[in-house]
């Protein structure tokens, strides 16, 4: 017990880290920046697997153990609760004046009948009697045992079944533009972790089209510029063959296909560009997914690659500005909707280094084989051009979609994770609610031909409180399950207690 | 669907008001420990205690004959076993022996001393308390409408920002702590939980208040009125819990003072206050209470966060803060049931889940980024 506590009390130590430096799983941009602001502490922190606690063989050590610390006590619980599923109540103790609680009575029922009248008052209340020579005793509450062990297994099956999520399940990611489509493939996925059991062959074939997005923010107030509602109008089909369905993707309304779920995670801008080189030829007309880097404003950063462009390959970097407006001099995007949208540029020319060497982000440009072309960034309107210097060619704004990025989960663990859930609280419930407790009823003759009644109540586990409550109901109702054949207190005659014991005979 | 601007002024009329009842509430509670008569310890007025008993104050050692008993049971409870102490401090059950029958409870009734519910008169005697009590209540009424005035004007739950939060959560601390003060007869803790509750109501209205608005889409779900419900709800109980915590750790102090000899136990605020023991067991209801609930508010937000992100459980900072507190509080319970852990030792415990609590609250929402940002402070 102990050691559960010390294994539990370290498990809340152990995830102390996970929420204070950031992790690879959540946020591996802000890792990177870690690396950068901490060059020396980064690595040592990276060996203690401290940038990604939630998985470190140390933190996977604590919570095994504390398993496996569970099990071992609640499997011997069980047991012993199987066993004691038909046990009886001990038997009443001789005094019971000394329990905690108690209280007395006298009634004109011979002592036999006035503990066959409290068997049954207790009986109704499904108490689980024993009787003996003078004295009845009673038990209740066994569910607070059950309700205890099933707290504890549900733990554990909560364990089980996110291993058999991170076992069966996947995780991907798809930036989507809008007027495009995917299926949900390995290769057509920007990023794709799989549970240690899946392969590429058990993802579920359905494709999506996103055919629309829109975003409304709220225009004026002090809230301005914040978000009030996304809409993805998507089309998705189960598999192939199978017909297209429209279906509105909104923030808390994901897609449920085929047992996945498909959410939207995020949006942008994709501005659309169109280059002709040197030579006159059209080498590229695409949109370009932008990323933002400010969210107010949604200000995005984004480059252009045109490996085509002869003789050059041709590069640029630069930034999109839904609302720009000029701030002294410098253009900035002061509300995230395109209600001004402007692009800026930076050219390079030269060798982008796509053919050779470790693969590139879409997201950066290398120039270590480029060159600056000299020419300052203007802002582009959509429809406007920016010629290029030495007659390296031409590139055209010519407009703007938006962009979705789509998360992409099916995790099998996620409904006996619930009904794990359920049952954890069912049991914590269960055993905070109830109490097991026991009465005990002694009858014997008093002085004056009346029979007294001592009545006990023993609580074993009332941590919720209420056990003097209920032993007072029950107490009240023994007596007057005894009542009517009372023979007036203190000094009773005792002349027709025997009477009316006769009559009713039980 | 646009703020409505006039209820939201209201509520914030109502919620300054709420500040200042509770503020005169408080004024009270401290004026009746300087002012109030109070029978100094050890010579409690006995005749309250039979007249407690009478009224059917269910205690473990005092016999349940006398519970609603016609006069046969008087007589059964003068037997030996059954008349012992109905209060520490209370010579014993006998009626009309104790000196100085001032008219007000005595120090310990035997509701407080057993923790059990009162059936007798649930006002508290002498006139500070009571007027403390008064504004307490209506503090509060003033309160539950500044709270409701402002979910109407925002057409949704009214805890969608940390100012709100924070309001909600005092109004659910200050009902729990009601229910039980009155419940348990126990006014004199009045002064203890309702300061800290008034101080983070006082800054909730200065430092973080936030004018009424839309909240974010990621908030717009009706999982937020079930999981920050929930999580709404919890924490005001465990602020109870901490305050008697606090309290608890104070009276023990004094106790173990006056046992050595060190302190008077006829000075001080402390004396007023019911044994440890009883403050150590509120506190471990009051734990008992607000922790299934808690419990619940992480399922809530598991499946919130299945329909929202994508993943039931990602280990995002609010949610392992969260998961820290339920495992501090898990071994605040389990010291308790098991271990037989009682007084300071589960207190420090009990506090230390707290601070969880509150790092998570406010620590996690200011200083560090997450998904759960929606604290709309700057």
């Amino acid at each position: 017990m102990r050691t559960a506590l010390v294994l539990l009390f370290l498990l809340a130590v152990a995830s102390v880290p996970g929420s204070v430096l950031p992790q690879q799983g959540i946020d591996p941009q802000s890792v990177q920046q870690y690396y950068v602001s901490h060059p020396s502490l980064a690595p040592l922190l990276a060996r203690l697997s401290l940038f990604n606690v939630f998985a470190a063989p140390w933190f996977a050590a604590i919570y095994l153990l504390l398993f496996l610390s569970l099990a071992g006590c609640v499997v011997p619980r069980t047991f012993r609760l199987a066993r004691s599923a038909r046990a009886l109540p001990p038997p009443a103790p001789r005094n019971l004046a000394r329990l905690p609680q108690s209280a007395r009575h006298e009634t004109g029922l011979a002592p036999g009948d006035a503990l066959d009248a409290a068997a049954a008052v207790l009986a109704a209340r499904r108490f689980r009697l024993r009787t003996g020579d003078g004295w009845l005793s009673a038990e209740k509450g066994y569910r607070r045992e059950v309700g205890n062990l099933l707290f504890h297994l549900a733990l554990l099956g909560i364990l089980g079944a996110v291993a058999l999520g991170g076992l069966f399940g996947y995780k991907a990611d798809r930036l989507l533009v809008a007027g495009s489509s995917f299926a949900n493939t390995v290769t057509a996925l920007d990023e794709f972790h799989p549970g240690r059991a899946v392969s590429a062959a058990d993802l579920q074939p359905f494709s999506i089209a996103l055919d629309r997005f829109t975003a409304s923010y709220i225009p004026s107030g002090t809230l301005r510029g914040q978000p009030s509602a996304f809409d993805a109008y998507i089309r998705y089909s189960a598999g192939p063959g199978s017909p297209a369905r429209p279906y509105d993707l909104r923030v808390n309304h994901p897609l449920n296909v085929d047992g996945v779920k498909v959410f939207l995670i995020g949006h942008g801008y994709a501005p659309v560009f169109k280059v002709t080189d040197g030579t006159g030829r059209v080498v590229f007309d695409q949109a370009v997914p932008f990323i933002a880097v400010q969210q107010s404003g949604l200000t995005s950063e984004g480059v252009v690659k045109v490996p085509d462009a002869r003789p050059d390959q041709l590069g640029f970097a630069g930034v999109f500005l839904p609302t720009a407006v000029d701030a002294g001099g410098q253009l900035e995007s002061i509300f995230p909707a395109a209600e001004n949208p402007r692009v800026s540029l930076v050219a390079y020319a030269g060798n982008l280094g796509m053919n050779s060497g470790p693969s590139q982000s879409v997201y950066q440009l290398d120039t270590a084989g480029l060159r600056r072309l000299p020419i300052s960034p203007r802002p582009l309107a959509p429809g406007q051009s920016m010629k290029l210097p030495d007659g390296a060619g031409t590139l055209t704004f010519t407009g703007y979609q938006p962009w979705v990025s789509l998360a992409i989960t099916y995790d099998p663990g996620t409904l006996p994770v619930l009904l794990a859930g359920v049952a954890v609280l069912l049991g914590l419930l269960l055993s905070f609610f109830v109490r097991r407790r026991r009465m005990f009823v002694r009858a014997y003759p008093g002085a004056d031909g009346t029979t007294v009644v001592d009545v006990a109540g023993l609580v074993r586990s009332d941590a919720g409180g209420g056990f003097e409550e209920e032993f007072d109901g029950l107490a009240e109702a023994l007596r007057s399950a005894h009542d009517g054949y009372d023979v007036t207190a203190p000094a009773p005659s005792g002349t027709d207690s025997s009477s009316r014991t006769d009559t009713e005979g039980e | 669907v646009s703020v409505n601007f006039g209820l939201a002024q209201l509520s914030n009329h109502f919620l300054i008001c709420t500040v200042l009842l509770y503020s005169l509430a408080l004024l009270a509670y401290a004026g009746d420990f300087a002012f109030g008569r109070h029978p100094s310890q050890g010579e409690v007025p006995a005749a309250e205690v039979p007249e407690l008993v009478a009224a059917g104050v269910p205690v473990a050692s005092v016999p349940v004959t006398s519970v609603g008993a016609g006069p046969g049971s008087a007589a059964a409870g003068s037997e030996s076993a059954r008349s012992e102490s109905a209060g520490p401090g209370s010579g014993s059950g006998s009626a009309g022996s104790g000196p100085g029958a001032t008219g007000r409870a005595p120090r310990l009734p035997a509701a407080v001393v057993q923790g059990g519910r009162s059936r007798g008169s649930w006002l508290p005697t002498g006139s500070w308390v009571r007027a403390a009590l008064a504004l307490n209540m209506l503090g509060l009424a003033a309160h539950v409408i500044g709270v409701t005035t402002r979910g109407l004007a925002v057409h949704r739950v009214p805890w969608g920002d940390m100012y709100e939060f924070v309001t909600s959560v005092t109004c659910v601390a200050v009902i729990f702590f009601l229910a039980l003060m009155i419940r348990y007869r126990a006014y004199y803790l009045g002064l203890f939980v309702m300061a800290p509750i008034l101080l983070a109501l006082g800054l909730a209205e200065t430092v973080i208040y936030t004018p009424a608005g839309q909240i974010a889409v990621a908030l717009q779900s009706y999982w937020l009125a079930i999981h920050v419900t929930a999580m709404t709800l919890a924490t005001g109980t465990f602020v109870v819990g901490a305050a008697l915590a606090v309290v608890y750790l104070l009276a023990d102090r004094y106790a173990r003072r006056v046992a050595a000899g060190r302190q008077s136990a006829s000075v001080g605020a402390f004396r007023l206050l019911p044994a440890p023991e009883v403050i150590d067991r509120f506190a471990y209801r009051t734990v008992m209470f607000a922790f299934p609930i808690w419990t619940f508010g992480i399922m809530a937000g598991a499946i919130w966060a299945d329909t929202a992100w994508g993943r039931y459980w990602g280990w995002d900072p609010t949610e392992t803060w969260a998961f820290i507190t339920w495992v501090v509080y898990a071994c605040f319970l389990h010291a308790r049931a098991t271990a037989g852990w009682r007084g300071r030792r589960a207190a420090y415990i009990q506090l230390v889940g707290f601070g969880c609590l509150l790092f998570n609250l406010l620590g996690v929402s200011i200083f560090i980024t997450g998904l759960h940002s929606y604290a709309g402070l700057s």
